[in-house]
Order: structure tokens, then sequence, then C-alpha cells
């Protein structure tokens, strides 16, 4: 599905944290927004999830008006940077939530939400931890559940808020190549929000730069690396 | 598109705000919001302020809400200094039986008012186990006298200043005290200096809660107080009394002045608060 | 080498063994004057001619009607304010609105306000004098004088119990997995339902219990309200004291027992839920 983003701008109370932005992104692009804290990057993506409102401008789903869609309308599978699993259920009961909520025409049949979240346990590469509690997990395993909730409800779209904020060096390097391995498999247009330039350099297809709530520039990795378009993407960049 | 120019709110896609803050708004409303807006019409547009004075300033009222604001008070400073110390014991020392004496703390909370009073008049009466001792040895009479008045006040604020500083002494960082001994302060010095006044707003705000309750206290002090006019009848029962002759102005004007001196307590000890937390820092 | 003797030696955290004894010693003494003794006395005042005697007088029939009255207004008021607590945490913790600090103080005010005080409030609002209440005694529907008052009294003293304790749970657990539930499919009611309302559970059940041990506990605001007629509007603290008023102490002490039972539950229950669900509660009870 390709996004389309026509001059959203988002205002908390007096202070501006979008001006208003533009972009497109392209069906199947996995897509980097990337930029130091408080340049917007997050409120962006919330605005594509649902989960904010903007103060103006319009988003476009595969050429439809999608603004007014509510958050259950959008199908975004949302990772959130806390993960956000529900702590009180199992990894399977968190994985079967968004199938479970669904209305009841819609719904698959119990056997058929056990069949997928296994699938979805296979494909995060952790199939024994079905029974287990949130709290008993790494926060790398944390993580993949998250996903795996996510793609759970067969999203449009994945959006990954700061993905690998909260892990250490050696397991981020690993969980990036599946991030990187499940985009390839799903073939989903893939958002993600990172405030590390080598990260958003070795995972993404489009690097989108922001700050102070302004896209600074947008372009493929080894482009924006080799041509600089403003003295904050250079200096930004070279950190 | 669909309407968000509520200003009172920021946008979100959270649902339900509608219905909690209806049910929200309307109960407050009518538990708590016109109530009291009818006390004070009925006060100061129906009677007016010179009719509340003229009530408050006759010497039955004016003894009954000092004696009040009084045995608020020193029963406050007694929970003030003893919650500390029972505070300090509780997460700092063991002894057999600690976590049942800690339990035992709420009992005030949980106790109803006229079961204390019954109860510590039953013991500080004249005839009761520590009346008679108080009365044999020292020639005391506690139960029906303001020392009575304080015991029960005592009692429905024991919790407050307890449970405000037992969290505050829990998070105290150990390297604090220890840098403290190391820079050659004794014991008594690091506490004096360092630990207590990290401890004092947390003790002031139990102590504005305790007083707070215990001004306006009724079920447990009425027992145990006597109730002689001029000198063991507390301001709210003078309010009762006089609902019951029917003098309603009587009664508003007594209540407006209870609140309005309550208000101000508070109100002064937020400054003093704000105070020493700006003095101290973020704490 | 030279024995090191550890006499002077001890930790820079602690008091001498001493001032801890007798710090310790002065704290439960003053502890049993005040709490432990008046506790005791209150089983021992009721069983002073015996067992048989005391179980009697709970038989009495204006005993029996105060016992109702006290579970009628107890299961009316307090699951009233348990969904006004709900919705006031849901409404001042999930949304970001103007004038949420005047409300949450408007929310506290009752714990300033004299039991007396409020009782006076809804004698103002719905006595006979008053327009309102004059126009509701003549079509049957007493407020004052009557179980209305009386629940109404008791929500007001009992208001900020739930909603107190549930605001500062929310806050900490924060929105994102109400979020989350959102983007997976969730409805409004079906995110309360399954992600908070277990998230919270136990401190609803916290707050309530401290709400219903004051609702059936409370005295001066009911006292006010409700005219204590005999048999129809005494709850069972207005009745301990008419009881102890006729000098029928074993009567008076009876009830009274029955209430301290239902505070020495109350207290149980309270530190079981601090003990076992401590990370599940506001962080002003987790002292264990």
């Amino acid at each position: 599905m390709n996004i389309e983003i026509e001059e959203i701008s988002k205002a908390f109370g007096t202070t501006a944290a979008l001006h208003p932005v533009s972009l497109s992104i392209p069906s199947g692009t996995l897509v980097a927004l990337l930029g130091p804290s408080g340049s917007g990057k997050t409120t962006l993506l919330r605005i594509l999830g649902g989960l904010e409102f903007p103060s103006a401008g319009r988003v476009l789903f595969d050429g439809a008006d999608a603004t007014g869609l509510t958050v259950q309308e959008r199908r975004a599978g949302f990772v959130f940077q806390s993960y956000a699993l529900f702590r009180h259920m199992t990894v399977f009961d968190n994985i079967a939530y968004g199938l479970r909520a669904r209305p009841r025409k819609t719904r698959p049949a119990g056997p058929e939400i056990a069949r997928r979240v296994t699938r979805l346990l296979d494909l995060i590469k952790l199939p024994d931890i079905g029974a287990r509690y949130p709290s008993q997990l790494s926060g790398g395993q944390r993580q993949r559940v998250a996903l795996a909730r996510a793609l759970a409800i067969e999203p449009r779209m994945l959006l990954l808020d700061e993905p690998f904020g909260a892990l250490d060096a050696r397991v981020r390097k690993e969980l990036r190549q599946g991030l990187r391995d499940i985009h390839d498999t799903t073939g989903l247009t893939t958002v993600f929000v990172t405030h590390d330039q080598e990260e958003a350099m070795e995972l993404a297809d489009l690097i989108v730069v922001m700050s102070m709530g302004r896209i600074e520039q947008v372009g493929r990795p080894d482009d924006i690396r080799a041509r600089p378009k403003t003295p904050f993407v250079r200096e930004f960049i070279s950190a | 598109m669909t309407s968000r120019t509520l200003s009172l709110k920021a946008p979100t896609p959270m649902p339900g705000w509608g219905l909690s803050f209806g049910i929200m708004l309307s109960m407050l409303s009518v538990v708590v919001l016109i109530p009291m807006g009818v006390l004070l019409w009925r006060g100061f547009v129906d009677f007016g302020a010179a009719g509340i004075w003229e009530v408050i300033n006759r010497p039955r009222v004016w003894a009954a809400l000092e004696l009040s604001f009084r045995a608020a008070l020193v029963a406050s400073l007694f929970n003030l200094v003893f919650g500390v110390a029972l505070a300090w014991v509780l997460v700092r020392y063991r002894f057999p039986g600690k976590r049942i004496v800690d339990a035992a703390v709420d009992l005030p909370f949980a106790l109803p008012t006229a079961v204390a009073g019954i109860a510590l008049t039953a013991i500080y009466a004249p005839r009761g186990v520590f009346g008679a001792f108080m009365l044999e040895h020292f020639g005391l009479r506690i139960a029906y006298t303001e020392i009575g008045i304080w015991i029960a006040l005592i009692f429905v604020g024991l919790p407050f200043v307890v449970r405000t500083v037992q969290p505050v002494i829990e998070e105290i960082d150990r390297e604090t005290e220890e840098v403290s001994a190391t820079l050659g302060a004794s014991r008594l010095r690091t506490i004096t200096h360092v630990i207590l006044p990290m401890l004092a707003p947390a003790a002031l705000t139990g102590f504005a809660l305790a007083l707070a309750r215990s001004v306006g206290e009724y079920g447990s002090v009425i027992f145990i107080a006597g109730n002689l006019p001029n000198v063991t009848e507390i301001a709210p029962l003078l309010i009762v009394i006089r609902l019951e002759e029917f003098d309603y102005d009587g009664a508003v004007a007594i209540a407006i002045a209870m609140l309005a001196i309550s208000f101000a307590l508070l109100l002064a000890i937020n400054l003093i608060q704000i105070w020493s937390r700006r003095r101290m820092g973020a704490v | 080498m030279t024995d090191i003797t550890p006499t002077r030696w001890r930790p820079a955290t602690t008091e001498p063994a001493l001032v801890k004894w007798s710090l310790t010693g002065l704290c439960l003494a003053v502890l049993t004057v005040l709490l432990f003794a008046p506790l005791i006395a209150v089983f021992d005042e009721a069983l002073r001619r015996g067992w048989a005697f005391a179980l009697a007088s709970l038989g009495d029939p204006d005993a029996q009607s105060a016992i109702r009255l006290t579970l009628v207004v107890a299961a009316i008021s307090v699951p009233l304010n348990a969904a006004f607590g709900i919705a006031a945490a849901w409404a001042i913790t999930k949304f970001d609105w103007r004038g949420k600090a005047w409300v949450i103080t408007l929310i506290d005010l009752p714990f300033s306000v004299s039991p007396v005080v409020a009782g006076l409030l809804f004698v103002l609002m719905f006595g006979a004098n008053s327009a309102l209440g004059g126009w509701l005694v003549a079509n049957g529907f007493p407020v004052v004088f009557a179980v209305p008052g009386i629940v109404l009294a008791t929500m007001f003293i009992t208001f900020p119990f739930v909603a107190r304790e549930l605001i500062p749970v929310m806050l900490e657990q924060g929105r994102a997995e109400e979020e989350a539930a959102l983007t997976l499919g969730a409805s409004g009611w079906r995110t309360f339902l399954t992600v908070t309302l277990p998230n919270i559970r136990w401190a609803l059940l916290y707050g309530v219990l401290l709400c219903n041990a004051r609702a059936m506990g409370e005295f001066g605001a009911v006292a006010v309200v409700s005219g204590k007629i005999r048999g129809q509007t005494t709850t069972m603290p207005l009745m301990i004291e008419m009881f102890y008023n006729e000098y029928l102490s074993v009567a008076a002490f009876t009830m009274a027992s029955v209430l301290a039972l239902l505070a020495l539950v109350t207290l149980t229950l309270k530190s079981a839920l601090e003990w076992r669900y401590a990370d599940q509660l506001a962080a002003t009870h987790r002292h264990h």
C-alpha cells in the first residue's frame, strides 16, 4: 500500500510539533524517519497510525483519503517503543488479541486463531514461548512478540516507534536483520522511527531526515550520505 | 470531516471521553459542587457576611471554634512528631510483630468513628483502665476534659503522617547518609541535618491531612468530650445543636466559618510546602 | 598482627542499639495505649455479660433494622462511587484537557469538609424548608430524614476514595497498552474491559474496600441527615450512639464489635493486597 502525506501539520497547544510536511511512500518500501528527539518523527508516525489527529492536512492510503479513519479502521500494525504488551495476558493471548477483537462475522474460529498465532511465533523464531507472560521475556523477545502481535491483524502497513531503542547493541544488530527479513517476506509498507543514523542507513530503502518539525531531506541511504542537502543533515549524518 | 473544534480537550483517538467526562462531571456536581454552592449561597446571599459574623461573634460559638482548632493543632503536632518516629521505626528497625503493627497503623482509617469514640471513652473514663490509673497517680482527668478531645483527635489523625513519610524513608539513598558520616557528622547530626529535612515536605503533607481531618471530626470526639458549652463543646457539635433547634442560619454561619479557617490553614501549609520544596530543589 | 575487635564499629546508617530499642519501645507503648487498648476494650465491654447476652442484643428489631439499613446504604453508595472513580480516572488519565488540576482538587474537597457540614449541605438542599425539598416531600419522595439523604451524605464522605486510588495507578501505567489495543482493532469498550480493567482490578478493589469501610461506619454526616428515626433511618453507627446514651452498654459495644470486626477484615484484606499486588497499587501503598 502506498502512503501519501499532504501538508500535514500538528500543534500541541501553542507549540508546533509538525510544520506542514508532505511525503509520499511507495508501496512496499522500508522507510526510516530519522531525526533527533523533538524533530516530530514520532508525531508523524502516530498520525499515520491514527493515534494523533493532525491539526491540518490529509493522509491518503492507496489514493483514498484516510484522515478521518479511526485507529481501528486503519489496520496499521503498530509497534510501540515500550512494546506495550498486555502484561496480564500470555504471549499467545497477546498475539491473538487483534483476531479475537474482530466482529463475529470476520473473526476466525478458535483453531484457526491458534494456527495463525503458532505461525507467527515461528516467524519471529520463538516457537515455544506462547504460554509465558511478558514479564518473563527478555527485551529482545518482547520486541519480537510486539511485532508478531502487530502482524497478526494482517495489517495494511507496519509502523514501528524506535523498535530497537531499548535493546543492547548485540541484540539490536540481530533484530535489525529480523525486521528486514519480515519486511521482505510480507512485502508490507513499513515505517520506523529512529534517532540512530547507522540503523537507518543499514536497514532502510528510503530515509526521511527530520528536524524541528520539518523534513530536511528524503532519499536513499547512499544518496543522503553522498549529497546531504542542508547543513543539519550533513552534521547529523556525520555524527 | 468530524467536528473536533471542542478546544477544552486535545484531540485523540482514545475512546470514552464523552461518557467518562459526563459521568464525572454530573456526579461531581450532584454530590459535591451543587450542595457546596447551596451552602455558600445560603450563607453569603441570603444571610450575608454581616449576619455570619454576628453568629460567630458570640462567646459560645467563638469558644467552640477555638477549641476545635486548638485541639486539632495539638493532636496534629503530636502526630507529626510521633508519625515521623513511627515511620522510621517501621522502615528501618526489625522487631517481632512488625507486619501486624504496620497494618494496625491504618486502624483509625478503617474503624468507624463512633466505635473509636465509645472505646476510647471506655478506657479513659475515670472508671476505665487508663482513666482510673491517671486519676489515681497524677490526679489527671482525661475523658470529659479537653485532654480527652486531644486523645480522640490523635487517634483519628494517627495514620496520615506515618503513611506519607514511610515511602519517602524507603527511598532515601543510603549513600547520602554514608557521605554525611564520612564527612565527620555524628549520627544525630546526620539525622537532624540530612534526613529530617528530606522528610519535611512529606511530613507537612501528612500534617495538613491530619489537621483537615481532625478539625471537623465529630463521631469519635462527642463521646469522650463531655460537651460542656464554652469548655468542651466542639464546633461540629454546635452545628448539630443549631440544626436540632431548627436554627439553620446559625448552623450555616458556623459551617462557613469552619470551612474558611480550614482552607486558610491548608493554603498556609501548601505555601510552606512549596517554599520548602523550592529551597531543597526538586524533591 | 593485632586482633580486630569491632566493638566501636557499627554501620554508618544505623543508630546505637540503645536508641533503637528505646524508640521502638516508645512507639509500641503509644500504639498500645492509643490503638490496641481501645480495640480490645470494644470486645471486652461487649462480652462483659457473656456471649449469649451480647448476641441476644443483636436480635433486637431496631438493631436488625440498623444492620439492614447500613447494608442497603453501602450497597447503593459504594458501586456509585466506584463508577464515579473509574469514570473520573479515565477522563483524567487518558485525556489532556484544560482545568484538570481544578477538577482533581474538587474531587478531593470532601476530605477537608467536616462530616457534620457534609450532612448540613444535604439538609439545606433537600430539607423540607427548601424549595426543592418541599416539592420532593409533596411528591412523596423525601430525601432528608430518609434513605436517599443518607446515601447522598455517605457518597459525599467517601467520594474521593476510588478515584484517588485509581488515578496514580493509571497515570503510572500510561496509555500505550490501550493504544496498542486500538491499533489492533479493539473497540473502546473492549479495550476498557480486556486491557484497562485487568490492569487496575486490584487497585479498584483496594479503593472499594476503603470506600466500603468508611461508608458503613460514617457517623457525623449520617447523624445530621437521617433524623435518627428508630427502626427506619438509623444506621449501625447511629444505633451504637442510641444504645450508649440509653446506658445499654453491652448492646452498644456488641454492635461496635460487629463494625470493629468489619474494620479488622478490611485491614487484613488491604494488607494482603499490599503484600501480594504491591506493583499494581498506587506507589504510596507499597511499603512491604
